[in-house]
């Protein structure tokens, strides 16, 4: 990421320059309608939850099931924030972030010293535990009726004697979404070049290794997982100002999953490969919801349909669609096997 | 002068209930390159995960420069404090290149964080110029240099070794320890690696290596340290060592001791 000068741009900035262009003219086509617009804000939305997961089992190698829990945390202070004090969203942005970060802390530090599967099944809990407090503090939250009526994003400049400006319809939303994924991916690719994404990738690679180059591991397995709440937290206050009304159980478990898929299916690691396995689960999504019901099946096949990607991208292409460039460069060459079990510090 | 650098003292490691080190004691001096040998499973390994800090010590003091008291301190701390080894099976960073190994093992001595890599200030920008420098000149020191794109995993084997070695370099040690460096070498390759090993004690590093490939042992080490079912056994100049009949009864047994003497 150089500055920008037209000699040093690469095919692949000029691929994703002309996929910035049509995004930002896509609202102008006149055939998109206010649905198509919905559904590229869902992808923008997911694609900021598949980056912010990303951290942790794409750059730091730790599976975390429950990721969706720093998702309803965000989105629920953003609509209760909003709901009750009328916080402008502008705000609510950088509050978002340090409430996620500040819960991916709590959670972090004193579980990420477990290894492997057992954090996973901490953090799965973490995730049902929100959506229970969800539903039972009605007090606060109320509940399973869920929370309605919270405020749109707007533009408020009658501070200055300038107009306010709500946002109606899809298209603000839509270059909203558009501006904080390019933040997301901004974060991302500066973090990837540098002394913390070194380490994380190390923590990822060779744990063992990694201590003895003097990186500790607490510290920066806690940082990925404060920095990956905190994205989570923010597409969920972006979710929270976006639809306007929240429920608990738009925070299973399930969710999770489905973002973990999306990372798994791009390819583990890749910011790029990320983005284009949030785009076609969630655009696959919204195409079998159309589809089964005229073939006379239930819409909820279309997670068995997920699932057999999964199982067919395990078999054929582990890595993802779009591999970290390591694995491609392996796949290339043909040497790609089986992932070598990692010995046990040898005793010898 | 000669001053210690490392000093171990009745050093005992268990493992449940096996004895994998029982009191250890010995010295390593500054400027030194000394080999620590024994048959497989005489727990030479454990002594290194021991000062390193990957195992914690069960008894005993583990001394460094005279003052810091190291054993059952953590890894980093121990890297920081001026060790750095390297691994009997390898153990880089498989998915990253080669330049970029390099780089984590600077990364004890560094300090640029999550809003220095975001806001890009001028501390990181010249920080990350100063990384990659170094990294480059530690590559070229072990005779990488203009290799850094390559992925580490894709190297061969010898290789890597020397990759390894260069990352541990990088975090500025003052004992290195190298665990089985020849292990897999052809002649050439363990020839280039020992004239290495001299370059880098001539820079002022101390070298600590364990070694089964006698020419690398005798060709290199000053002093040979010799433990055998986690016990020390001996020390000593190389020759005197190789000719010790208790030496060659822990490595080939009784009959070949006294064979050994007779001859």
């Amino acid at each position: 990421m150089s500055k920008l000068s037209f000699k040093n741009v690469s095919n692949g900035d000029w691929v994703r320059l002309s996929l910035l262009v049509v995004a930002l003219i896509l609202p102008l086509v006149p055939f998109i309608s206010d649905y198509i617009l919905h559904i590229i804000i869902l992808i923008f939305l997911y694609m900021i939850l598949a980056l912010g997961l990303n951290i942790v089992p794409g750059f730091n190698g730790l599976l975390d099931l429950g990721y969706v829990g720093f998702y309803g945390i965000g989105a629920y202070t953003a609509g209760l924030l909003t709901y009750h004090f009328g916080l402008s969203y502008w705000i609510i942005i950088p509050l978002a972030f340090i409430n996620g970060a500040i819960w991916g802390i709590l959670l972090g530090a004193p579980t990420l010293r477990l290894t492997g599967d057992y954090f996973a099944i901490v953090t799965f809990g973490f995730s049902e535990l929100v959506v229970l407090f969800l539903s039972n503090e009605i007090w606060l939250t109320r509940g399973p009726l869920g929370l309605p009526g919270i405020d749109v994003v707007s533009i408020d400049l009658s501070w200055f004697g300038g107009p306010k400006w709500e946002f109606v319809g899809e298209v603000p939303y839509y270059y909203l979404a558009i501006a904080m994924v390019l933040g997301t991916v901004f974060v991302m690719n500066r973090i990837q070049e540098s002394r913390l994404g070194r380490a994380w990738f190390a923590i990822r690679d060779d744990e063992v290794a990694a201590v003895s180059c003097g990186i500790n591991l607490l510290t920066y397995k806690v940082i990925a997982f404060a920095i990956s709440a905190a994205f989570g937290a923010v597409a969920g206050s972006f979710f929270a100002r976006w639809v306007t009304f929240l429920s608990p159980d738009m925070f299973k478990f399930w969710e999770s999953f489905l973002i973990l898929c999306m990372i798994v299916l791009g390819g583990m690691g890749n910011i790029w490969g990320v983005m284009v396995g949030a785009l076609v689960l969630v655009s696959l999504s919204e195409v079998l919801r159309e589809i089964l019901p005229l073939v006379g099946l239930p819409v909820e096949v279309r997670f068995l349909a997920f699932g057999a990607i999964m199982v067919v991208m395990m078999r054929y292409r582990p890595a993802g669609l779009i591999p970290i460039p390591a694995v491609a460069a392996k796949m290339k060459a043909g040497i790609i096997k089986r992932k070598r079990a990692k010995a046990p510090v040898s005793i010898t | 002068m000669i001053k210690s650098l490392l000093e171990i003292k009745g050093l005992f490691k268990n493992f449940g209930g096996l004895e994998a080190l029982k009191n250890i004691t010995f010295t390593i001096n500054e400027g030194d390159i000394v080999g620590l040998i024994g048959p497989n499973g005489a727990g030479k390994t454990t002594l290194f995960n021991c000062v390193a800090g990957i195992e914690k010590p069960t008894a005993g003091d583990i001394i460094f420069n005279n003052s810091e008291y190291i054993g059952g301190k953590k890894p980093e701390t121990v890297t920081a404090l001026g060790i750095a080894r390297t691994f009997q099976n390898i153990r880089l960073f498989d998915n990253l290149t080669v330049l970029d190994n390099v780089k984590i093992g600077r990364h004890c001595r560094t300090r640029s964080n999550f809003f220095g890599a975001v806001l890009r200030n001028r501390f990181q920008r010249e920080e990350e110029k100063a990384i990659a420098e170094s990294a480059n000149h530690f590559l070229e020191f072990v005779g990488l240099g203009g290799r850094g794109e390559e992925i580490a995993s894709s190297m061969p084997y010898g290789d890597q070794r020397l990759l390894e070695i260069a990352r541990a370099l990088a975090t500025e040690p003052v004992l290195l320890m190298l665990d089985e460096p020849a292990a897999g070498m052809n002649l050439t390759e363990s020839r280039n690696l020992m004239n290495l090993v001299l370059r880098i004690r001539d820079n002022g590093t101390t070298v600590l290596l364990i070694e089964h490939d006698m020419k690398v042992v005798m060709g290199l080490c000053e002093r040979v340290i010799v433990i055998n079912h986690g016990e020390w056994l001996t020390e000593g100049k190389p020759e005197d060592v190789q000719n010790d009949p208790k030496v060659i009864e822990a490595y080939l047994g009784t009959g070949a001791a006294d064979a050994a003497k007779a001859g």
